[in-house]
């Protein structure tokens, strides 16, 4: 079974690119949000095995996402990406909780699953 | 009425003569009773319409003067009793409370010449409520020879004899006298007490001269009301203190005045400090002295912002009229070049406060264009720090159009492209393979650059995760090696995080090249007052302060009211310093 997945990002244009990449790359793309809550309630509702988060949302940052995704009991395992590199949060990304990052320009299925590990049905 | 003041003079003096003439005619009365009429008369009314008059013409708006004129002319009245005639007599018992109850207005008024408090209204309500009826009442009701005169004519509408009631409405007067004078005594002294210093010193003689008059009379009347008779030798020699006192009253008011005739012979002292061209607070407190007040606070008037500010170039408020604080503005050649907020007791002394402010004017005029100078350097300092906060501002700003526009869309041609390749099939033709890898390295590259590009123009690290983190990732992309020795854990002002990091990167690119050094120590600490940033390399030193960079620099932290130091030795390294304080 592929893994389920839900992306997160507030440019159309990139969450279409993505799911064609991503769906290609092995995963089940369940659901698109465009921004910080919106996913907060699809992740919730759709349950998916994995949320590519971009960082910098319209409403709240993909941090906060994630700490919000955190309190809940749904425990996704989270990729976050941006089109900045990941050294420019400093330590955010590596005490944030998420399994990893992928920068923009080099997602693909593989780059994801990498990230994800083997351990990614939890 | 300018005629009014003179015929008052007149008909004062003329019920003197009158009754001076009188006193000589009644020879045959009593040696003490002639004693008494002479300083009522003559000591008591003469002295009260002179000075009061004085008075008049000092406050014109103050009814103080005429109250005092009224006192006296009231004081010529018992003169009536020495008329041997019945009629003369009536007239004489009738107003024989008259003068005490004028007084008594006067009394509970002083200084300010009407009621200002609920209290002193009522108080003059009921004194002239109740002396004027009881008098009258005595009079129907008492034999006249009773009324310490055995030798005065029968009066008009007296009985004749002694009515059952007599006794009793004597003591009762007497004893509402004492009521009287102790709520007058509670008036003057609370008003005493409640008054601020510069008044103080103008009432003074005054309060003093009344409490005594008050506790006398209260004395007297107190012992009329219980010994009913006292012994004649007790109630004259208590008679003769009260009227003794009474006519210091118009003497203390004279020495409250010449109080402040001495004040103003103090500003002389003023001229002499101000020669020593005192600082704004030492020009205060030498105001303060002068007007013996010290709230006094001198505000400068700004043409330029139409606002008055204090030595500091702070906005002053000017306080609204009455609520106990006064303003006295001050004009050279019809400009207004300051304003003196003073005790409302001043106001008593516009001349003194005149004679102050044109001894100081010259201090205060310089003390006013140094206070315009500041605040014109200050309005330079807020528009410099403005200008910084508004290009930082603007770099975040395009930063972030750089992040959401061609960088995203870059992002996505490259996941473009990507798929692109994918979809060719292994084997086929290997040049559009080849074109399409060559255009996604150009691609990776022009990202890149455009990354680099956008963390020059601003490094979102710094708002992401502080000082700290993006001092460490500038020592890592820093193409010598640099170090950072120390950072602040916790987060500070964005305006002093981002002068940091950009004395930080400055001073780290110099380092690289010009400096030709080979190793950087970065460290930003907090001190006392705020936080110090140095950065040291072991280059050729020599750095030029003064270069568009460092100069640059210099004047971003000068904006921070901070100070940047350069130490660059030849051939010993360049050490860069800024210190920043976090309180702007």
């Amino acid at each position: 079974m592929r893994p389920t997945l839900l992306i997160v990002d507030d440019h159309a244009g990139f969450r279409a690119l993505a799911r064609r990449l991503l769906g290609s790359g092995g995963f089940d793309v369940v659901g698109e949000a465009a921004d910080g809550r919106a996913a907060v309630t699809a992740a919730r509702e759709l349950r998916p095995d994995v949320v590519l988060l971009d960082i910098q949302l319209p409403d709240i940052d993909g941090f906060e996402v994630l700490a919000r995704l955190r309190d809940g009991s749904v425990g996704p395992a989270v990729v976050l990406t941006s089109t900045r590199d990941r050294a420019d949060y400093g330590e955010r990304v590596d005490s944030s909780g998420a399994s990893g990052f992928v920068p923009k320009a080099e997602l693909s299925g593989a780059a994801v699953l990498a990230v994800i590990g083997s351990g990614w049905m939890g | 009425m300018r005629w009014l003041r003179p015929a008052l003079a007149l008909a004062a003096l003329a019920a003197g003569l009158v009754n001076l003439t009188l006193i000589a005619r009644a020879g045959d009365a009593q040696p003490r009773s002639l004693l008494y009429l002479v300083i009522a008369i003559v000591g008591v009314s003469w002295s009260f319409v002179a000075v009061g008059l004085v008075a008049w013409s000092r406050r014109p708006d103050n009814h103080t003067g005429a109250l005092m004129v009224a006192v006296g002319l009231a004081y010529a009245l018992p003169g009536l009793r020495l008329v041997h005639s019945p009629a003369g007599y009536t007239l004489y018992l009738l107003t024989a409370t008259l003068p005490s109850a004028v007084l008594a207005h006067l009394i509970a008024v002083f200084p300010d010449g009407r009621a200002t408090s609920r209290l002193q209204r009522v108080f003059i309500v009921a004194n002239y409520a109740t002396t004027v009826p009881l008098a009258f009442a005595q009079l129907l009701l008492v034999d006249p020879r009773r009324l310490r005169c055995p030798e005065c004519p029968p009066d008009l509408l007296g009985t004749g004899g002694q009515h059952p009631f007599g006794e009793a409405v004597m003591a009762v007067s007497d004893l509402w006298d004492v009521v009287l004078a102790g709520l007058l005594l509670w008036i003057v002294v609370s008003r005493w007490r409640r008054a601020p210093a510069p008044r103080r010193r103008g009432l003074a003689p005054v309060v003093q001269v009344a409490v005594v008059l008050l506790v006398l009379f209260g004395v007297r009347q107190a012992l009329r009301a219980v010994l009913s008779p006292p012994p004649p030798w007790l109630d004259g020699a208590l008679d003769l203190a009260v009227l003794t006192t009474l006519m210091l009253w118009p003497l203390a008011f004279l020495a409250g005045l010449a109080r402040s005739r001495l004040d103003r012979l103090a500003v002389g002292d003023l001229a002499i400090e101000l020669e020593q061209a005192p600082s704004p607070d030492r020009l205060q407190q030498a105001l303060a002295r002068a007007l013996h007040d010290p709230t006094v606070q001198l505000a400068y008037w700004l043409p330029g912002q139409q606002a008055f500010v204090d030595e500091a170039a702070r906005p002053v408020e000017l306080p609204p009229a009455g609520g106990g604080r006064s303003v006295t503005i001050l004009r050279h050649d019809g400009d207004t070049v300051a304003a003196l907020v003073h005790d409302a007791a001043l106001d008593d002394e516009p001349e003194l406060v005149q004679a102050v402010a044109a001894t100081a004017r010259l201090t205060i005029e310089n003390q006013r264009l140094q206070a315009e100078v500041r605040a014109q350097l200050e309005e330079v300092r807020a528009s410099r720090a403005r200008i910084v906060e508004f290009g930082d501002a603007e770099r975040r700003r395009v930063e972030r159009n750089l992040h959401d526009g061609a960088q995203q869309r870059l992002v996505n041609l490259s996941l473009a492209l990507g798929i692109a390749r994918s979809q060719v099939p292994a084997g086929a033709d290997g040049e559009l393979a080849a074109a399409l890898d060559e255009a996604a390295e150009e691609l990776r590259l022009a990202i890149a650059e455009l990354r680099e590009l956008a963390r020059g123009i601003y490094p979102v690290i710094l708002s992401e995760a502080g000082l700290g983190p993006a001092l460490a990732s500038l020592a890592e992309r820093s193409p010598i090696p640099a170090t950072v020795a120390a950072a602040p854990a916790d987060r500070l002002p964005a305006k002093i995080e981002e002068t940091a990091y950009y004395v930080a990167s400055e001073a780290l690119a110099n380092a690289a090249k010009h400096a030709r050094a080979t190793a950087v120590t970065i460290s930003a600490r907090r001190c006392d007052r705020g936080l110090e940033v140095e950065v040291g390399d072991d280059g050729v030193g020599g750095a030029n302060p003064d270069g568009s960079g460092l100069r640059g620099l210099a004047d971003r932290v000068a904006a921070l009211d901070g100070h940047l130091r350069v130490d660059s030795p030849t051939g010993r390294g360049t050490r860069i310093t800024a210190e920043l304080p976090c309180g702007s």
